[in-house]
């Protein structure tokens, strides 16, 4: 089986991406996990999938509205990216400790928007907006290959 | 990094949140062996919070403020819940009240559990991490993480859902859970109950650092029982009012160098809401069980060392399983699950005691349930003051450390307050200057 999980909070500008991504994939079906700020929530959730999607905001310096894919394969999820921030136990740490434990998914990719605004409040960056629809395409082709 | 020779000013500066500068940060500069300055600054959602409510309905604001951390969002939606409900003057039948407690303890098991074994308890032995953590002691991590679960599944059964929880309302609930549904979490709990014991046996085991501090403590106190979703709002230095006279007697001092506001109460100073300040007020009314594995520990009846806070909150884990089972046994499904509660024009006030201590809430309405005016003072800014002191204390008596040990101490020192912003507290960026 395969899933998405989509964190962010839909309050602080660009970190929406992810709830945002996650509404359209939910309007055609597909599997998201949920973990609000909790990342270890996904540990049960995500343990034995085939695939995980993850989808959050990046912060690496890259111009807004870049989307990463990353597939770190065996190897940790990249801290470069700066997606280890906001989180309450990042994602990098959910994952890691899911595999010390034996709860994690088989594989991981991860897709990354790159944000530029992340305060509480701030509005939706334009390119970043632009970017939501063709992200969750590409979230929806890598959960149906 | 090398070790200080008394003449140099150190700064030991922390940013938490790389991806939102300057959201949460400590700074200490040292000059020789004087504390020159302290700033801990946190994130205040809030703010924001309160500008989005105005203009909302009444009913409108458990679910909004929910969103404000999504560790305790019961805290937010029962405060506010209360505050409706006491400009509405709307009383909630026991079982409705009971099932909101429930539900609160579902969260504090979730979010002390989190805290304790997967923040906080790595500071204590060494470990960079829990992940790090799990690799050595993979039977702990797995016993915090299934004890967590239960909270959690606590949440989902009652709240509706684990992670925004949907049924709560003003006045009650959307939906009661049925006898069965909430006799079908026993099994777990009573296995929770003694895990708890024993987690609290194992983090009561730590090498403490020898630290204490004559804090005032504020927490609710309702007769009877371990206050958590209502009671007067009571201190060790004698206050005891109603929630609607908290800023008669607390004030928010805008503090010009960091932007942040300063809770101070009137005649005393800085204060401290929490674990330490509930245990300290009220463990006279914890569970027999609670009370026994704090005896057994030798917790004394007030705990004044800070990073003592871990055992009291696994003791706060031990009555939370134990009070959840307590409310599920004697349970009788309310019907109706919620009281209607009509708008009418006043301010109404809430308070209840979040994980990490009192939250505290005012909201103006007017007679068509708009909301007016919204004031939320949470846990943490209440503790900033406090912290600040902490770390100066905690430094002073730490002077000796190399750089790279005393951050860590300092960041264990905010680790003792489960701040919301504990969050990142594992992904420091700690940056340490000498001029």
């Amino acid at each position: 089986m395969r899933a998405a999980a989509c964190l962010g909070s839909r309050y602080r500008g660009d970190d929406a991406v992810g709830p945002l991504v996650a509404d359209r994939l939910r309007e055609v079906g597909a599997t998201v996990l949920e973990c609000g700020d909790e990342p270890t929530r996904l540990l049960d959730a995500w343990a034995g999938l085939d695939l995980v999607v993850i989808v959050d905001a990046v912060s690496s310096g890259a111009p807004p509205g870049t989307v990463h894919r990353v597939d770190p394969g065996e190897g940790p999820l990249p801290r470069d990216l700066g997606l280890a921030s906001t989180h309450a136990f990042s994602v990098t740490d959910a994952l890691e400790l899911g595999r010390a434990l034996g709860q994690a998914p088989r594989r991981v990719i991860v897709i990354g928007i790159e944000g530029a605004a992340f305060g509480m409040g701030d509005p939706l960056t334009a390119a970043v907006a632009a970017a939501l629809d063709g992200v969750a395409e590409s979230v929806l082709a890598e959960l149906e290959a | 990094m090398s070790e200080p020779d008394g003449t140099t000013t150190r700064e030991i500066r922390t940013d938490y949140l790389a991806r939102v500068e300057g959201e949460g940060a400590m700074l200490v500069r040292i000059k020789g062996d004087q504390v020159e300055e302290v700033q801990f600054k946190i994130f205040e959602p809030p703010r924001f919070f309160e500008a989005l409510l105005r203009g909302r309905r009444f009913t409108e604001a458990p679910d909004i403020t929910a969103r404000i951390c999504g560790i305790c969002p019961i805290a937010y939606i029962a405060s506010s819940c209360n505050a409706m409900e006491a400009v509405c003057g709307v009383d909630l039948p026991e079982q409705v009240r009971l099932l909101r407690r429930l539900v609160y303890c579902g969260e504090w098991i979730e979010s002390h559990v989190l805290h304790t074994a997967m923040l906080h308890a790595p500071d204590f032995l060494g470990y960079d991490g829990a992940v790090e953590m799990a690799r050595d002691r993979r039977d702990l991590v797995e016993l915090a993480l299934r004890l967590k679960k239960a909270g959690n599944t606590i949440m989902d059964v009652v709240g509706g859902r684990a992670v925004h929880p949907v049924n709560l309302r003003v006045g009650g609930m959307y939906r009661a859970p049925t006898r069965a549904e909430l006799a079908a979490l026993v099994p777990e709990l009573e296995w929770a109950r003694d895990a708890a014991v024993e987690f609290t046996r194992w983090v009561a085991g730590f090498d403490f650092p020898d630290f204490e501090q004559d804090y005032a403590f504020v927490a609710l106190r309702q007769p009877g029982e371990y206050a958590i979703e209502r009671g007067r709002i009571v201190s060790s230095t004698g206050l005891d009012i109603d929630v609607s006279e908290y800023e008669q007697h607390f004030t928010e001092t805008h503090v010009e160098r960091s932007n942040a506001l300063h809770s101070t109460l009137a005649g005393v100073g800085n204060y401290l809401v929490g674990p330490l300040a509930r245990y300290a007020l009220n463990s006279a009314v914890l569970s027999p069980l609670a009370r026994e594995i704090a005896a057994e520990v030798g917790l004394p009846d007030v705990v004044r060392n800070p990073f003592r806070s871990i055992v009291v909150r696994a003791v706060e884990t031990v009555y939370a399983a134990d009070e959840a089972l307590r409310i599920i046994g004697q349970y009788v499904p309310p019907e109706p699950p919620f009281i209607e509660a009509v708008p009418r024009a006043g301010t109404g006030y809430g308070c209840t005691e979040a994980p990490r201590g009192i939250c505290w809430h005012r909201y103006e309405i007017d007679d068509e349930g708009t909301i007016l005016d919204a004031k939320i003072v949470p846990p943490t800014s209440q503790n900033q003051k406090t912290i600040e002191e902490d770390l100066v204390g905690v430094v002073k008596a730490s002077l000796h450390l190399s750089d790279d040990e005393l951050g860590h101490r300092c960041e264990q020192t905010i680790r003792n307050y489960d701040p919301c912003i504990s969050c990142a507290t594992h992904f420091l960026k700690l940056e340490v200057e000498r001029t």
